[in-house]
């Protein structure tokens, strides 16, 4: 009888850290706990062995810093004074509150990775819209500084990408963005975006996602859609394309050698 | 018959406007506590100016050698007005100093008896004392100008400095809810030396806001945009010791909206302006107003800067709030001016 108890008793594995109140403030990553751990010779499996990291930021990594201001989109990294102006003229932030490139940039600043991997699945949003850039009092170029972020976050948390968000940056991408700068001597973020979805065979998701559907209605209501679409070429756009004919003539490629 | 006035501070304000008057060919009879003349700069020594990093020499050092090369000032060193009574338009005063007590009477008076700097001791959160790496603003300016830039713990150069703005200012808990107004500029101007001479160390300035007022703001702009100096926003709530010697910051970056315990090498405490430890007793003496922050009050802030609420007493410089010392200089003038028709007129 007693043994047929314990067999039916069998403590089944407990959720990570689902005994610590008021679970739902701490982040899975800072949950420490292993499933089955032995000190000593004693068995602290489960619940004892669970220890939650600190909050605290305890360190300013300014390496970081100094590899960002090297590139040639974050260089102004250094001008940046919180003002928040960039995010207040986003066009992105209010569709996506978790888009705030003030905030982004205070993070690399201090070198808060820790911080910024939290926000892997929406860094890389900003439509290039360079409404931030315009506005920013400083002259930081906070629209290139997404693009550092951007690069920064392939560089330090490329499982993140691949195992959350599938953001697959492969040779198809490459090709509609080579074609986008050869072609019309400029960068349309929102075209590359839906581009990339359709050869990932994704298009689907673009208005599956309610904030993705809420964002291109939006866009199109108030116009944005459309001025995308009209961005034109660059002044005396012929001369820069002979330029890069050349370039690509001795080289074959577009692609530097990644700084970031 | 030349006019007597007599000016109390030798700070620069009261360096300034007696060297006015002295032109005017006034007789001017300068009192200073001091055995020197040059007030607090030339006291803890400050090496260079804001906004142009000025040598502090060139403008107290040059103040100084006018007001002792001019033969119309009489100056009384470690000395002070022991006695002071008005009789009529005029007003009779005994100075004391080493040689001695003597009663003058005066035309008209010029009060700049300056400021003193806010005691970070007082204020315990900031471990001041406690801590050989934790210095204020003033220690730091007397190392620049030692050229000896080191931990005071070991004698090595910090990798990382941590200046504190606000210290002693707006904070009701210390009893100072002003805003010392030069703080921010003189801090920004300390990260800027540092940056330069010891392009190694990091500085990051923790602040609540940054007050580089004007043109000031230049200056705190090249700290960032030439310095990599870092802004942190967040006040220190809280200074420990940390691991290797170190001292940790406690504090909440309000941009983040989290805490942050970040060890540093040294601390720099951008301790606020009080008024003069002489305000109170001069306001006594003399029968002029005294503010709530301890500072001299102005009769009309607008109409009539430089007037007490006493006729024929005049007010200049860091005595009546903090103030650059450029500001301060400025006031020397314009009260010297104004003691001088006062004079005039009852002479």
């Amino acid at each position: 009888m007693a043994e047929e108890h314990n067999k039916n008793s069998v403590r089944p594995v407990a959720e990570k850290g689902e005994h610590i109140i008021a679970r739902h403030l701490i982040d899975d990553d800072a949950i420490k706990e292993e499933k089955n751990l032995v000190i000593d010779g004693v068995d602290v499996s489960g619940r004892w062995n669970t220890f939650i990291e600190t909050r605290v930021d305890s360190e300013y990594d300014r390496s970081f810093f100094d590899e960002i201001q090297k590139t040639v989109v974050g260089s102004r990294i250094n001008r940046c004074w919180q003002c928040g102006m960039c995010t207040a003229s986003c066009t992105v932030t209010p569709l996506y509150r978790r888009f705030n490139p003030r905030s982004f940039i205070y993070m690399m600043q201090l070198g808060n990775l820790k911080q910024l991997k939290k926000y892997v699945d929406v860094a890389w949003r900003c439509v290039g819209c360079y409404k931030c850039s315009q506005r920013c009092p400083k002259q930081v170029n906070p629209a290139e500084m997404m693009e550092a972020l951007a690069l920064l976050i392939k560089k330090y948390f490329p499982e993140e990408i691949k195992s959350k968000h599938q953001l697959i940056i492969d040779e198809e991408v490459k090709k509609i963005y080579e074609g986008m700068i050869l072609g019309h001597g400029r960068l349309d973020l929102a075209n590359l975006h839906t581009s990339a979805m359709r050869k990932m065979g994704k298009t689907s998701e673009l208005l599956s996602d309610k904030d993705e559907r809420g964002a291109i209605f939006k866009m199109m209501k108030d116009g944005r859609a459309l001025s995308v679409l009209r961005l034109g070429k660059p002044h005396k756009w012929h001369k820069s394309k002979d330029a890069i004919d050349k370039y690509l003539q001795n080289t074959g490629t577009l692609e530097q050698e990644s700084q970031v | 018959m030349a006019e007597n006035i007599l000016v109390i501070g030798g700070g620069p304000a009261g360096l300034h406007a007696a060297i006015e008057l002295a032109e005017l060919g006034v007789n001017v009879s300068l009192v200073e506590r001091d055995t020197f003349l040059g007030g607090n700069p030339k006291k803890f020594k400050y090496k260079y100016l804001f906004p142009d990093l000025q040598p502090a020499d060139d403008v107290i050092g040059e103040l100084i050698r006018r007001a002792e090369s001019n033969g119309n000032i009489k100056k009384y060193l470690s000395a002070n007005v022991e006695s002071f009574k008005e009789e009529g338009k005029k007003f009779n005063a005994v100075i004391k100093s080493d040689s001695g007590s003597e009663t003058k009477t005066f035309d008209s008076v010029i009060v700049a008896t300056g400021f003193e700097h806010f005691d970070p001791a007082k204020d315990s959160k900031y471990s001041y004392q406690l801590f050989d790496d934790v210095i204020d603003i003033k220690d730091l300016e007397r190392m620049m100008g030692e050229e000896n830039f080191n931990r005071p713990s070991n004698g090595k150069p910090p990798k990382n400095v941590a200046i504190i703005l606000c210290v002693g200012s707006r904070d009701r808990h210390v009893g100072n809810q002003y805003c010392s107004r030069v703080c921010c500029t003189v801090s920004v101007k300390q990260a800027i030396e540092i940056r330069e001479h010891f392009p190694q160390t990091e500085v990051y300035i923790f602040y609540m806001d940054i007050r580089t007022y004007g043109f000031y703001e230049d200056l705190y702009w090249k700290a960032m945009e030439e310095h990599d100096v870092q802004i942190v926003k967040g006040r220190v709530a809280e200074i420990t010791s940390g691991p290797d010697n170190t001292v940790i910051c406690k504090g909440e970056d309000t941009l983040l909206r989290g805490p942050f315990e970040i060890p540093f090498d040294m601390v720099v405490l951008a301790s606020g302006m009080e008024g003069g430890p002489q305000s109170p007793e001069m306001a006594n003496k003399l029968g002029i107003e005294l503010d709530e922050h301890g500072f001299l009050k102005y009769a009309n802030v607008t109409l009539s800067p430089c007037k007490s609420n006493k006729d024929g007493i005049f007010l200049a410089g860091a005595c009546t709030g903090p103030k650059a010392i450029a500001d301060a200089i400025i006031e020397g003038g314009a009260a010297a001016m104004n003691a001088y028709i006062y004079a005039k007129k009852n002479s």
